[in-house]
This record gives C-alpha cells, sequence and structure tokens, in this order.
C-alpha cells in the first residue's frame, strides 16, 4: 500500500514550487530542506476573517518545499534589519500579495561601463518615472550609514588618543619624579645630564613599546569579543572590528612617539634641577 | 582647613596636578558625551513622536510606520471603528506614495503624503495656505528647489507612467499653495502633502480605500496602553504602536549606541580612577615623612585620611567641572556627524543636552574621585609612625 502511494506522493512533490529560507527564519521556526510549508501573504492571527473590517476571505495560500536554506548577506545595510527572509518566485509572490505583474527593481545586465553608461541613458529617457541607477552608486548610498559610523569611530579614536597623551604624560611624569633622589645621586657621581635625559627617554620608550604591546594583545581581545558579540546580536556574518598590521603598527608607532615625548618632557624637568634639589638638600 | 591643606599639596605639584586635571578632564567630557548619548536618541525620539500629541500609531500588520509598502484597506471603516472608543480624540489616517512632476524636461520625484489637513499631525505649515482643495498641496523646501518652484505655481503631478502605452497614470494638475517642514522626514528628503483622496484617486487607491498608516490622538489622561489593547482587538490586522513601544524598537534598532556610550563611559570612568589613585599613591609615598610627622605631633588618623579623600575629590572637580564645557563641545561635534545619518529626521539629535546628564556626570566623578583616594588615604593613616620618621631621618 506504502508503495502504491509514492507516485502519488512525488506526483504532489513534483507539483509543488520550491523557496529558499533565510537560515535565521529556519532555525527559529525549525525548517529543514526538503519540508513542505505553507506560505501566505495573510497577516496572521485570523485576519482577514470576515466580519473584520477590511479583512479578505481570499488571501491565497501555497504549499511549497524548502529548496534552500540561505545564510545572511554580509551586508552592512541590512545590519539593523530583523525581519525574516524567504525568497520564491516572482510570479507566486506577485500572485500571492496580489500585486499583479508588479515588481520594485529590475537589475539590468551590461557588457562594460560604456555600455552602462548608454544603458543609463536610455532607460531615463525612454521610462519617465523610472530611475536608473549605477550598481556603485547604489551600494555607495547604502553603504552610507557605516560611512557615519565610521566617521563617528574616528572622532571617538582621536579623543582617546589625546586622552592616552595626557595620561601617558601624567604617569611618566609621577615615574621619573619619584627618582629624583636616584637621579640627583647619579648626577652627582659624576653623570652627565645627557645620559641621564638619554636614559630617561629610552626608559620612557621600552615602558610604552611594552605597554603597546599588552594594548595590542588586549585589544585583539576585545575585538573578537566585540564580533562574537555583535555577530550573535545582529545574526549576521559581518566582521565589526578588525585588527589588522597597519592598526597595530599605527598603535605601537603612536604609542612610541607619544612615550618619547612625554619622556623627554620629564627629563628635561629632571636635567635641569641641580642635583642637590633632586636629592632634597 | 583640611581643604586648605589639600589645595596646598596639590598646589606644591602644579605641573602634575595640571597634567592630573587635564586627564580627568578629557575622561570627564568622554563621560558626559555618553552619558548625552545613551539618554539623548531616546528623549529626542521621545518629543518628536509627542510633538503633535499623537500618542498611538497604527501601521499594517508586522510592520514598522513607513518601514515597508504594505496598506491597511478600508481606512474609513477602520476609522469609524476608532472613533466608538471614547478616549480617541483624533484619528488622522495618512497614505504615502511617490509622486513625479517632470519640470525643465527633466522628472523629480517627490515623496507624497496624503492627510486629512484638517486633523494631520505630519507637517507644520510655514507659508501659504494648507493644502484644503483637491487641486492644492504643500510642499517642503527640498521639493520647491528640485522642481525650482515656489508657493502658488502650478505644476502636473503623476502617480506613475505606463511604459506600455507610454502614457502618465494619475495625472493631476495642481497648485502649490503652501510651504511646510515634515516632522519626520530626513533633512533634504523632497516631499509634499496633498488630500488623503486626492492621492487615493492618483495611486488607484481610493476604490479599497488604502493608508499607510493611523496615528491616534488620545484624551488627556486616557490610558494609552488600554486603548491600545482596544484596538488591538478590534482592529486585529494593524498593529498599535504607543510611543513607548516605538522608542523600544528604536531602542533595539540602535542599540550599538546605547552599549557603545556605556563601555566608553565606563572605560572614561576607569581611566580617570586609575589617573587619580596613581597620582594620590605617589603623592602619599612622596610625603611619608610629612605625614609621619604630622601622625608624631599627634593629628589623627582621621584627619589625614579627610585630607587625602579631599585632594583626590578637588582634582576629581576641577577635572569634571572643566570637562562638562569640554564634553558639550565634543557632544556637539559628535552630534553633527551622526546627524548625517541617511534616513534620519532632522530633529533627531543623538546627544541632547539635559541638566540630569550633566549632574550624573559629575555625581559619578565625584564617585571615583573619593574612590580613588580611599587607597593612598588608608595607606598613609595605616603608616607606622616611628619607622617612617627613621626612613625619613635615614634619607
Amino acid at each position: 500500500m506504502l508503495l502504491a502511494a509514492l507516485p502519488l506522493f512525488f506526483a504532489l512533490q513534483a507539483q509543488l514550487r520550491t523557496v529558499a529560507v533565510g537560515a535565521d527564519l529556519a532555525a527559529d521556526a525549525g525548517i529543514a530542506v526538503g519540508d513542505t510549508v505553507v506560505i501566505s501573504a495573510r497577516p496572521p492571527a485570523g485576519v482577514g476573517e470576515e466580519g473584520v473590517p477590511g479583512g479578505r476571505a481570499d488571501w491565497p495560500v501555497d504549499s511549497v518545499v524548502v529548496s534552500a536554506i540561505v545564510e545572511r548577506r554580509a551586508d552592512p545595510s541590512e545590519i539593523a534589519r530583523n525581519d525574516y527572509r524567504v525568497r520564491l518566485h516572482l510570479d507566486q509572490l506577485e500572485r500571492l500579495v496580489g500585486y499583479g505583474n508588479r515588481v520594485d527593481r529590475f537589475a539590468v545586465g551590461t557588457f562594460d561601463s560604456a555600455a552602462t553608461e548608454q544603458a543609463l541613458r536610455s532607460i531615463e529617457d525612454a521610462a519617465f518615472g523610472f530611475q536608473a541607477h549605477r550598481s556603485r552608486d547604489i551600494a555607495a548610498e547604502t553603504s552610507t550609514t557605516f560611512a557615519v559610523v565610521s566617521r563617528f569611530h574616528r572622532a571617538i579614536g582621536v579623543i582617546t588618543i589625546v586622552a592616552s597623551a595626557v595620561f601617558l604624560l601624567c604617569i611618566l611624569l609621577l615615574k621619573v619624579e619619584e627618582r629624583r633622589r636616584g637621579m640627583g645621586a647619579l648626577r652627582l657621581i659624576g653623570l652627565s645630564r645627557r645620559t641621564v635625559f638619554s636614559t630617561v627617554v629610552i626608559e620612557a620608550a621600552f615602558v610604552s613599546v611594552l605597554g603597546s604591546a599588552l594594548g595590542v594583545l588586549v585589544g585583539w581581545a576585545a575585538s573578537a569579543a566585540v564580533n562574537a558579540y555583535y555577530q550573535s546580536f545582529y545574526r549576521t556574518p559581518l566582521r565589526f572590528s578588525i585588527v589588522t598590521a597597519d592598526i597595530v603598527l599605527f598603535a605601537v608607532l603612536l604609542s612610541l612617539v607619544l612615550g618619547v615625548v612625554a619622556g623627554a618632557v620629564a627629563a628635561l624637568r629632571l636635567v635641569r634641577a641641580p642635583p642637590l634639589e633632586l636629592i632634597g638638600r | 582647613m583640611r581643604i586648605l591643606l589639600a589645595l596646598a599639596a596639590l598646589r606644591s605639584h602644579r605641573v602634575r596636578t595640571a597634567l592630573a586635571v587635564l586627564g580627568v578632564a578629557v575622561a570627564a567630557a568622554m563621560l558626559l558625551c555618553m552619558v548625552m548619548l545613551s539618554a539623548g536618541l531616546r528623549e529626542s525620539f521621545r518629543e518628536l513622536l509627542l510633538a503633535r500629541g499623537f500618542q498611538l500609531r497604527l501601521s499594517p500588520r508586522g510592520t514598522l510606520p513607513f518601514d515597508t509598502e504594505a496598506t491597511i484597506s478600508d481606512a474609513s471603516t477602520i476609522v469609524q471603528t476608532l472613533a466608538a472608543q471614547p478616549d480617541v480624540v483624533t484619528v488622522s489616517a495618512v497614505l504615502g506614495a511617490q509622486l513625479h512632476v517632470e519640470q525643465g524636461g527633466e522628472g523629480v520625484t517627490t515623496f507624497a503624503l496624503g492627510v486629512n489637513p484638517a486633523a494631520q499631525g505630519d507637517y507644520e505649515l510655514l507659508e501659504g495656505r494648507d493644502a484644503k482643495a483637491p487641486d492644492a498641496l504643500v510642499a517642503n523646501d527640498a521639493f520647491l528647489a528640485a522642481a525650482g518652484a515656489r508657493v502658488g505655481d502650478t505644476l502636473t503631478f503623476a502617480a506613475g507612467y505606463d511604459p506600455q502605452l507610454r502614457s502618465f497614470s494619475g495625472e493631476r494638475t495642481m497648485v502649490v499653495s503652501g510651504r511646510a517642514r515634515f516632522l519626520y522626514l530626513a533633512s533634504g528628503q523632497s516631499a509634499v502633502a496633498l488630500e488623503l483622496r486626492v492621492l487615493q484617486d492618483m495611486t488607484g487607491r481610493a476604490g479599497s480605500d488604502e493608508v499607510s498608516l493611523f496615528m491616534v490622538r488620545l484624551r488627556d489622561g486616557a490610558d494609552v496602553e488600554a486603548v491600545r489593547a482596544w484596538i488591538q482587538e478590534h482592529v486585529p490586522r494593524v498593529d498599535a504602536i504607543s510611543t513607548a513601544e516605538a522608542m523600544q524598537r528604536v531602542d533595539e534598532r540602535l542599540s550599538y549606541f546605547r552599549q557603545l556610550g556605556f563601555i566608553l563611559g565606563a572605560v572614561s570612568l576607569i581611566v580617570g580612577f586609575l589617573l587619580v589613585t596613581t597620582l594620590m599613591t605617589v603623592s602619599v609615598n612622596e610625603r611619608l615623612g610629612e605625614i609621619a610627622v604630622m601622625r608624631a605631633m599627634g593629628v589623627s588618623r582621621l584627619h589625614v585620611i579627610h585630607q587625602i579623600l579631599l585632594e583626590g575629590l578637588a582634582m576629581s572637580l576641577a577635572g569634571g567641572i572643566a570637562g562638562l564645557g569640554l564634553g558639550l563641545v565634543t557632544a556637539r561635534y559628535l552630534n553633527s556627524i551622526l546627524s548625517a545619518f541617511p534616513g534620519l529626521p532632522e530633529a533627531i539629535d543623538f546627544f541632547l543636552f539635559q541638566p540630569r546628564s550633566a549632574w550624573t556626570a559629575l555625581g559619578l566623578l565625584v564617585l571615583v574621585g573619593v574612590a580613588a583616594g580611599i587607597y593612598p588615604s588608608w595607606r598613609a593613616a595605616t603608616l607606622p609612625i616611628a619607622g617612617a620618621l627613621h626612613e625619613e631621618a635615614v634619607a
């Protein structure tokens, strides 16, 4: 009996059209490839029933087979949109939503940039009410949000650098001043001002490089944590934070420059003072 | 006396104190910015939503207002249903669509709102007359600039173009009767508003009486949540969104900035704490002999603790007050960057100054100042007097 029913089963399957389901929806609704699901444009919770103002009793309903589960694209423009996605055949969607033969946009393939320009002019001349855009213009438009966020991050970065510079200068000044007596004693036994100055500056440079190396490790861990958190929060493969060789080099060099300048300022104060004053006499 | 001693100790190392105050000022500026960021966006959005007194928005089920092209049919029936609710004072039905106007051989596409001018809450009229006639519309500056038009000009608008028949659809000649500012549209977005019925006619939505959104104003003192539940029960194919819920959804979408504000605010506090603690510890280490002498002379432990805590507090307060001014300037600059977000209404501010923000920042800094002085003051208070005096004498 089961064998007898198989041809009917395959025949029914063959008639069903296929859809691709977003990974978020598949995970939340427990949908797998090969499942048959019912789709409709009808809003949930009994909407559309007779008696409800404006309700429609004739919402089309289709059974479809899930043929693929698709991951969300790493697209910045979709970052804050947490709606589920289903991809289906155009004519089927038009029928389900009752739009008729209507689409939101066309994608037009061209051979080269000259053909693109010609196509743009032809479309805009021929069809008032249509606007043709280059793909790169759309990409630039959709990435505006992230360009703004990027500018904001850069501004925050500048403030952080100012704060770090003040902090570093302060700490090095304290560190040098703590050793006033020691340095005073060294000056008294014959060490030149230049030797004391370079000792302090080299020490500051060492501290800065060591600190920045530690900072790179902390930054790398923080970057990994940021990516893990926001990728999970927004359910996207997009990388929110990256640590590149350029960034590491910039951070270490900046830290070194700040450290050397701060060390030099602190050392200057030290070498200008008489040795006896340094040892408190 | 203790305050004078604390200030004298700080004055004795002017450069060091100035640097520490500068460091705390930068941290305080950052802290204020982040406090303003975490509360400002929310408050600014709330003020915008309530600007015209509409507490509820009804959008097609499962969508946010104007988030998709979905519409609600049988609008008049829904308006009648809503009017039966005793707490409902005004219902404003709104339809959003694109209109095109040909001017100087070029087509200008604009966003159009179909409204009931007597009950609308989407724009404020700046000049001329409202769009109360079927052939009148009001436009914003962006549209007037794009179309090269002025108030009083007559233009031909079309709702669409049929490329197969090569003809306009929903064509209508209209007079720009007024200039308006649209509250919820992005700055620079071209927009016009006309009577709802006219726009429905032009876009072919008159038969099904479609709208994109309802805005509902309630009587003073009405329970918004109760009315929302009533609407949800009686008009189930819409999502009734209260101001609180809209704010929550915006919070969800822009939670990144709140989290960033929290993290950077916490980092600022930690930096300020470390700076003051380090400075105070070094300062105490340098003055061990002096503190031992004071203690030997009979100065109490409590006095020493108070003096050290006051030094930390003075530095934090001075840095905090300087940082508030710096923070306001920085916040204005950062706000100008974030205002360039596409689609953001002009009236939205990411950084909104409220006295509460300043007090919160200052209060946190005072706490940090006190906390930063705890370890150095404990070290100073538990100093073995004889040992410290002996070391000082040997040195």
